[in-house]
């Protein structure tokens, strides 16, 4: 069973994303760059596997665990995600 | 009365230190003379590292899929113990060619090459030719992304340079496993593992760094190597370019499990010799074996073995059964076994007295080498931060997993049942991170009323089962941080790692008493109320047990190594 993201969420998603990040690198949200890399934002690599957990369980699908390693933004994961047909990871 | 069955890891490891003959005798190659003579000239263990060739052991570090007879983890581990109980330094010189070669076995191969590529690794580890596994750099450590070694696209393959430095096994090796940055920029897909194989380099093309002195391990070959522009075949890559720290976090799954055997076998040895000393010793008139106090340490020692055996039987039978699981699993027991151990062998050296710090009393020199051994295994292979950071990472989905699903106990049987086979390694099932909780804590629940039913410990049980609890709330109130973690995060995360040694034992009571026959350790649930009071005991759940310490001295068998692992077996 999922609640798949669609293109109508990313507008939704990418505001969740940059709170996670917010909350994750203790940083204020609005001055996050949605184009940095997160890894420039304080966000390691192994740590990056964990915050592809909190994405799995926020929009309720199975993802690869390194995700963020080849989506290493805001952006870029707001992008792969939103694209994704609506059957992933059922 | 019908002939128990023999736990398969136990049979492999009691046949493969049959092989190894008696460790007393002059005509063992394997003996306590020739450990002692290289371990005071700083010799690596050429000669026994040379019989255990001989004996077969490389095959258990190569898959059963690609020739050779790694199955279960758990049987690899028994027999390692072995090793281990009779010189660490043989153990970590030796076994490193596991570690060196585990990228290879982790990797998910894609296609004919990459299967070629690993039997041929395979034909080498069984040929007997050392395999280093190559990570650290001058000035990085731990740190895998700051790696400065680079492997650069040229012509039809790669060359590498840069120096790695404190490898195990560097200069004897003859294939290194190492981590090199094939995208300038770094990051995590910035790196891969290649196998350099030194047979074919050009002489020029390394040099190997000369061997570090060090405090313990004194025979074992710590070194490092320099490449210089050294030329590799595109085939030397391990998996796609990029792919180096996914491959290393799954191999890591597999040796951080095994880095337990040498855990495993000081302890096995520290006891022997603490055995030794109060039966043959005297004070005031009677035998120090009698005198209250020493009983009730020792068999608090003994405990403290048996607790590190059941979570290392549970998380290396896992490997294989519920691959899945290791990514908390494996962390957690490379961070609990060895310091468990560390504390054994103190605790073992306080009973030894001034015979723990002599080296000249036949037999008893052998302690302070264990002694010094020993701590380097709770530093390679990742540290016991290191491996308690991989847990705190995973503290959000743990504390999901425990308001999720409890597991039933039949779901635990293939974990912790030792008369049952564990399949074989199927990499695709190993997963960078876990999901929906650690499956010996999700099956407690169900095993507690188990162990009531069967007549063991219940009420000590019961009281772990709370703790979890406890300790699964503050993970649920733990707020991740990805630089500077609060130090509570690791007093925490090593508190789930006491509940989840403490799951295992319970598992691994409930799941094998029946085969116990007489044994006194099982009867009544005995070595499980030890173990548990040690546990809940740490847990800051439970006063220090003292009866039931003494009660485990008495149940000791004179002749046969204590263990959990043998339920069923005669000596």
């Amino acid at each position: 069973m999922t609640t798949l993201p669609n293109h109508q969420d990313a507008g939704q998603l990418r505001p969740w994303l940059l709170l996670r990040v917010a909350e994750f690198t203790e940083r204020d949200p609005a001055t996050i760059d949605a184009a940095t890399p997160l890894a420039d934002l304080g966000l390691d690599s192994v740590y990056a596997l964990a915050l592809c957990g909190e994405i799995e369980d926020h929009l309720g699908l199975r993802l690869d665990p390194t995700l963020v390693w080849d989506h290493p933004s805001i952006d870029a994961l707001t992008a792969y995600l939103s694209a994704l047909p609506r059957d992933h990871g059922a | 009365m019908a002939a128990p069955t023999m736990p398969l890891a136990g049979a492999a490891a009691r046949r493969f230190e049959e092989r190894l003959g008696d460790p007393e005798h002059a005509d063992t190659v394997f003996n306590h003379a020739r450990v002692a003579a290289a371990d005071e000239a700083e010799a690596f263990p050429d000669e026994i590292c040379a019989e255990l060739d001989r004996l077969g052991l490389p095959a258990h570090y190569v898959p059963a899929a690609y020739g050779g007879e790694l199955r279960g983890f758990d049987t690899l581990v028994q027999v390692l113990r072995t090793v281990a109980g009779r010189d660490l330094t043989t153990a970590v010189g030796h076994a490193k060619t596991f570690l060196g070669s585990a990228s290879v076995w982790a990797r998910v191969p894609r296609d004919e090459a990459d299967t070629a590529q690993a039997r041929r690794l395979a034909g080498t580890v069984l040929a007997g030719i050392p395999v280093c596994w190559a990570l650290t750099e001058p000035g990085h450590g731990s740190d895998l992304m700051g790696g400065e070694v680079t492997a650069v696209r040229r012509d039809d393959g790669y060359r590498v340079d840069g120096t790695k430095w404190l490898i195990n096994n560097a200069t004897r090796a003859g294939v290194v496993c190492l981590l090199a940055r094939t995208e300038a920029a770094g990051g995590p897909r910035g790196f891969t593992v290649v196998l350099a194989d030194k047979r074919e380099l050009p002489a020029e093309a390394y040099r190997c760094l000369p061997r570090e002195a060090t405090h313990g391990i004194r025979g074992a070959d710590i070194s490092g190597i320099s490449f210089v522009d050294a030329p590799l075949p595109a085939t030397a890559l391990v998996g796609p370019r990029g792919s180096g720290l996914e491959t290393v976090l799954r191999a890591l799954q597999l040796t951080r499990t095994a880095c337990t055997a040498l855990s495993l076998g000081a302890a096995d040895h520290a006891l022997s010799l603490i055995r030794q000393y109060l039966a043959e010793r005297e004070l005031y008139g009677r035998r120090l074996a009698d005198v209250p106090y020493l009983r009730r340490g020792v068999g608090r020692l003994h405990t403290m073995l048996f607790l590190a055996e059941a979570v290392t039987a549970l998380v290396s039978r896992a490997v294989t059964a519920e691959t899945q699981e290791l990514s908390v699993l494996a962390p957690v027991a490379k961070a609990f076994v060895p310091t468990l151990t560390d504390q054994l062998i103190q605790g073992c050296g306080e009973q030894l007295g001034a015979r723990a710090f002599l080296t000249g009393i036949p037999g008893y020199g052998r302690f302070q080498k264990i002694e010094r051994d020993h701590r380097i295994v709770g530093i390679f292979d990742g540290s016991t931060p290191v491996n308690r950071h991989a847990v705190i990472n995973q503290f959000p989905q743990l504390a999901r997993g425990w308001s999720g699903g409890a597991a039933g106990v039949e779901r635990l049987r293939p974990l912790a049942r030792l008369s049952e086979p564990v399949p074989g390694l199927d990499p695709a099932r190993i997963a960078l991170t876990g999901r929906g909780g650690c499956l010996p804590l999700l099956g407690l629940a169900a095993a507690v009323a188990g162990v009531h039913a069967a007549g063991g410990p219940g009420a000590a049980a019961q009281a772990l089962l709370t703790a979890t609890d406890g300790v699964h709330a503050d993970l649920a109130a733990y707020r991740p941080a990805p630089r500077d973690v609060d130090p509570a995060a690791y007093d925490l995360a090593q508190r789930f790692e006491l509940c989840v040694a403490g799951a295992s034992a319970v598992h691994l009571w409930l799941h094998n008493h029946d085969r116990a026959g007489d044994d006194p350790l099982w009867r009544d649930g005995l070595w499980l109320e030890a173990v548990l009071a040690w546990v809940l005991h740490r847990l800051g759940a439970g006063p220090e047990g003292t009866d039931v310490y003494e009660r485990v001295f008495a149940a000791l068998s004179p002749d046969r190594r204590p263990s959990i692992l043998e339920a069923g077996e005669t000596a």
